[in-house]
Order: structure tokens, then C-alpha cells, then sequence
């Protein structure tokens, strides 16, 4: 049983009195294996929390198939088994933090007579017990957060989606959130996290998507996505003359080149010899040569923009 | 599950209610209201009047009870601002219910939970109304004993009267829904209600008296809007003739109220079961 199965999902958004419509996925086809943490990514407006907001039924899709744990999603009691992080959450203000995971677990369908303990457990588990007793307008955003992650696990779910974690959260607290997370998963809890935060989601997803304009663009592990091309940075000690550039880009593909220094993507360490060949039998001294860490945000850039990465740029 | 998640929305709704001060205010005006009334009737100076009343008189040629028709006259004088005053607070109180709901990053929260659309909005219209019931029950009640302790009369009729204004009520709070759900407004929820509640209904209320000056077409245009706006000003004659221990001249607006009030809200329940958020 998958953990998340959509087929040929599609959304269309109708808005004003023209009924203009404004497509929001276009045929996804996506599956999401249990027990890992899969990141979604994708600029605004790829469809990101469209997706997740028709897999929890707050939006209803135009076509296709999504199922959740096994079961449609117009069966809304599948949605006891499943935890909601909101981007831009808004608790209600007066209630206090113990309430909020009451409330929102006995709305979750959760009626097992552990719950005071696993409220306490949680309010520990994300620092927030000294502010247990306090309303959530007294709340600062990075309090919100903790105690929204809380309440998105109060139900104990097998599959949570999270929208935006770490948002408002510092540092530290960003650390905090990221073995959170990495906990449900060793609980076997399947993980949906929806991040703008490229280095987090490189940090702990094991498999990731990239949407853009509604489409799947990409799916695999961080290691595949990154894995491309190796990327090499070759500072020399004077200006590169125009003939020997032009020399250089002619005989390499991927090669680009500044004053002092050319930057080389290859996934093979023989043309990397050879361009240093050839630029030691042009009597040019090399200074230095780094292999650059090509991150997830460069193949993201790369992917989205159909360009290099910021490290590219030279 | 269904009733389950009814119950958890209403109880929810009644704790946003109170958080909203608005309800505090009307109990605040209901118990000042009780303690005017109480030291009206248990000061020594008016005990004595209400002993001076304690006689019977002749009203148009049948012998009553004039502390009867004190009390009587006492519950008229509550019953009428209760009315006004009591739902125009009311309105005020729980129009903001829905659009607040609403809100992006609030009703994620609850449609993420699971709960059909149905039983959210169930929870909401019951909430609500156990709020207001609570206080019109309480200042009803209240003077219900305070009559009963001062003057020694002890028509439960009068009691009525707490669940013909709560129904009242009702009625325009699923008016408030289907605006909240169609706008996300609470003003405009808010002024329309006070508009069918103020204007609309006492206007076609008295339809007859200025039926004549207008032609067939806009008399049939007004009659269709009679019966499909709530008739709130019949249900107050009808609260005000139970207070005064009157037979109501008719229950039909009951009805018709009843009617209105079952199609609002399936209406309101439909709607946002297609809305997106």
C-alpha cells in the first residue's frame, strides 16, 4: 500500500465573473512509498499546496485519482490517520496551547484514554511545556510553529504533511524540528514536507519531487538529483586571452570561462585532465582546482530555469 | 462520528463566543436588567404598592387580578427590548463565526480533520444558538422568578418566550451562515440580517396598509417576498402575546420560519461543500 497515489490529477481554478480559469495541476502522476520523507519543491505558484490541499479534501480536484494509505480521499475518516502542518496556520487565539492538541485530537478521531499523556509527551517533545497554560495570542511565530507540529502529531498519524516546518523558527529550532521529523520517520511514519528551504530538504528527505506550473518535472532521491555532473573550478594566475576562451568552449561542453578562472562540469576525470593539458601547453599557471558540492538548490535552479546554478555563475 | 464532531464544534463555537465579549455584554445588560427589576419589586416602598395592588378590579366588565396584569405589564416591558436589544446583540455576536472559520490558515485546519463539511457547519448553528439560548433563558427566567417571588405569579407561559426568540434567532443565524459563506463577511452578514430583521420584515409585516397605493405586479412581487424572507416580526407578536399570556392569533409563521430557516441552511451546507479553500 502506498503511502500517497495520485494519477492524472488535475485542477482548475475558476475565479471572477468571467470564470477565467487558471490551471493549478495539469495530469500529476506521483506515488509516495511509506516510512520515508519525501520533499516537494517547486517556485510559487508550481502547485505545491494545491496538491496538498486536495489530498486532505480542503480543495476538490477537477479529474483524476488520489488516494491516501490506501483509500480515496472522499472517505474524509481516512484523515485519522493523517497529520496537518498548515503554511500560515492561524489557531484560534484563545485557546491555550494543552487545548489546541486537545481539541484538534478529539476532532482527529483520537479516543484512546492515553491522550493527556501523549499531549504532555508532545509539549515536551517540542520544548512547549512552560507554555502549556498560555493562549496562542501570546504566542511568538516560532511558538505557533512548535505547537502547530504538536498538533499536527497529536492523533499519532501514519502519514503527516508538513507545509512550510521550519518557518519562523531559528536556528536552533529549525535543528530541533528536523530530528523531529527524522524521529517519525524511525516511528515509521510517512513524512510529505513541503520546504522552500532547499538545504533542509536536502538535509533529511530521502526522496524528492519538483513541480513547476502544475507539472511533475522531476521525482528521485537527493542523491540522484544532485548527482549529475561533477563541477570543477580552475583559478589561474592571469586574464584568459579571447583566442584561448574560444579554444576552450570549442573543445569543451559545459565549460565556461571569467578573467581568471574556468568553471567545468563533467562527469568524466579524463576531460578534466585534458583541459588541463591544454591549459598547461598554453603555459598558463594553474592556481588552484576545487571540485565544487553541486547542491540540491543548483539542480533545482537548473531544472526550473532550464540554466545553471548559482555556482555557475562565475 | 457525526454527532461526535457536532458536539466538539459546538463546544468550540460556545468558548469563541464567550472569548468575543460581545455575549458577556448582553449577560452583563440581562443581569443589570434583573437587579432594576429586583429592586423595583423587594424594596420596602414598592412591596408596599404591590400590597395596595393586592385587590381585584373590573377591566372591561371582568373582574382581574391587578397584580396579575402588573406582572403582565412587567413582562411585556422585558420582553419587547429582550427582543430588539437581546438579537440585535445576538447578530453581533455570531456573525463573525463563519467568516472567521474561513480565514486561510484556519479552516485548512479543521477540512484536514476528519469531519464532513455538514457537521462543521452543524456545530457552528448549534453553538451559536446554545449561546444565545443560554442568555435569553437566563434574563427570561430570572424575571420569570422575580415575578413569581414579588407579586406571587407564576404563568409559565411566559417561559415560552425564551425559545421563540432563540428560534428567531435561528433562523437569521442560518442567514448568517449562507452570507458568511458566500462573502467571508461578517459585516455584510451582519448589516443584512439587521436589515430583514429591522426593516424587511416589519415593512411587509404591514403589507396591508399600503397595498392599495400599488399596482398588481408589485403587490404579487411583495407577497412572494413575505413568505420568503424571514418573518421575524410575526415571531416577535408571538413571543410578546406568550408573554402576556395571549393565545397567539396564529403559529403559521412558525412554520413558515421553520421552512425557512431547514432550506437556508441545506442551502448554506450545500455551498460549502463545492467551495475550495
Amino acid at each position: 500500500m502506498n503511502a500517497i497515489e495520485v494519477k492524472s490529477l488535475r485542477k482548475v481554478y475558476s475565479s471572477g465573473i468571467r470564470q477565467k480559469e487558471v490551471v493549478a495541476l495539469q495530469s500529476l502522476d506521483l506515488t509516495v512509498d511509506p516510512g520515508v520523507i519525501y520533499g516537494l519543491l517547486g517556485p510559487n505558484g508550481a502547485g505545491k499546496t494545491t496538491l496538498i490541499k486536495i489530498l486532505l479534501g480542503i480543495t476538490h480536484k477537477t479529474l483524476g485519482e488520489a488516494n491516501i494509505l490506501g483509500e480515496d480521499i472522499s472517505n474524509y475518516q481516512i484523515r485519522k490517520k493523517v497529520g496537518y502542518l498548515a503554511e500560515n496556520h492561524k489557531y484560534p487565539p484563545f485557546m491555550k496551547g494543552e487545548e489546541i492538541l486537545h481539541f484538534f485530537a478529539q476532532l482527529g478521531g483520537y479516543d484512546k484514554p492515553d491522550l493527556d499523556q501523549r499531549i504532555n509527551d508532545l509539549l515536551k517533545l517540542v520544548d512547549m511545556e512552560k507554555w502549556r497554560k498560555t493562549k496562542l495570542k501570546n504566542y511568538s511565530k516560532g511558538m505557533l510553529q512548535r505547537i502547530g507540529l504538536a498538533q499536527a502529531l497529536v492523533n499519532d498519524p501514519e502519514l503527516v504533511f508538513l507545509d512550510e516546518p521550519t518557518d519562523g523558527v531559528d536556528p536552533l529550532g529549525r535543528k530541533e524540528i528536523r530530528d523531529i521529523i527524522k524521529r517519525m520517520k524511525d516511528d515509521g511514519k510517512t513524512v510529505f514536507l513541503n520546504s522552500h528551504l532547499l538545504s533542509e530538504v536536502e538535509l533529511i528527505c530521502d526522496r524528492v519531487a519538483v513541480l513547476n506550473k502544475g507539472e511533475l518535472i522531476t521525482e528521485g532521491t537527493v542523491g540522484e538529483l544532485t548527482s549529475d555532473n561533477d563541477e570543477y573550478k580552475i583559478t589561474l594566475d592571469s586574464p584568459l586571452e579571447e583566442e584561448f576562451k574560444q579554444k576552450a568552449t570549442g573543445s569543451f561542453a559545459g565549460l565556461k570561462c571569467n578573467r581568471t578562472k574556468i568553471i567545468f562540469s563533467t562527469k568524466d576525470s579524463s576531460e578534466l585532465n585534458s583541459l588541463i593539458d591544454l591549459i598547461r601547453r598554453e603555459e598558463k599557471q594553474i592556481m588552484e582546482i576545487t571540485k565544487q558540492k553541486r547542491t540540491l538548490e543548483d539542480s533545482f535552479l537548473e531544472i526550473i530555469t532550464g540554466k545553471e546554478g548559482k555556482n555557475g555563475d562565475v | 462520528m457525526g454527532m461526535y464532531n457536532i458536539y466538539h464544534v459546538t463546544k468550540f463555537t460556545i468558548k469563541e463566543a464567550f472569548a468575543r465579549r460581545i455575549i458577556l455584554v448582553f449577560a452583563g445588560v440581562s443581569t443589570f436588567s434583573l437587579v432594576i427589576l429586583a429592586l423595583l419589586l423587594f424594596s420596602t416602598d414598592a412591596m408596599d404598592l404591590v400590597g395596595a395592588f393586592d385587590m381585584k378590579t373590573r377591566v372591561d366588565g371582568q373582574l382581574v387580578d391587578v397584580k396579575t396584569e402588573l406582572a403582565t405589564g412587567i413582562k411585556a416591558l422585558f420582553t419587547i427590548p429582550l427582543y430588539g436589544i437581546g438579537l440585535f446583540l445576538s447578530i453581533f455576536a455570531v456573525s463573525g463565526f463563519i467568516p472567521s472559520l474561513l480565514e486561510k490558515g484556519n479552516i485548512d485546519l479543521f477540512l484536514s480533520k476528519p469531519i464532513a463539511r455538514a457537521e462543521l457547519i452543524l456545530g457552528k448553528f448549534f453553538g451559536g444558538t446554545a449561546v444565545v439560548f443560554l442568555n435569553i433563558f437566563y434574563i427570561v427566567v430570572g424575571i420569570w422568578v422575580l415575578l413569581g417571588l414579588g407579586l406571587n405569579v407564576w404563568s409559565a407561559d411566559f417561559l415560552l418566550v425564551s425559545f421563540t426568540i432563540t428560534f428567531t434567532f435561528m433562523v437569521l443565524y442560518t442567514l448568517i451562515i449562507l452570507v458568511g459563506i458566500l462573502t467571508r463577511s461578517s459585516i455584510l452578514a451582519m448589516m443584512l440580517s439587521y436589515l430583514f430583521f429591522f426593516v424587511l420584515s416589519p415593512i411587509l409585516e404591514s403589507r396591508g396598509s399600503f397595498s392599495q397605493f400599488l399596482g398588481e405586479t408589485w403587490n404579487m412581487v411583495i407577497e412572494i417576498l413575505y413568505y420568503i424572507i424571514p418573518q421575524t416580526t410575526e415571531l416577535g407578536r408571538i413571543s410578546l402575546e406568550l408573554a402576556t399570556g395571549t393565545t397567539p392569533e396564529s403559529l403559521l409563521p412558525l412554520l413558515y420560519n421553520s421552512i425557512i430557516l431547514i432550506l437556508t441552511i441545506s442551502s448554506s451546507i450545500i455551498i460549502f461543500n463545492k467551495k475550495d479553500f
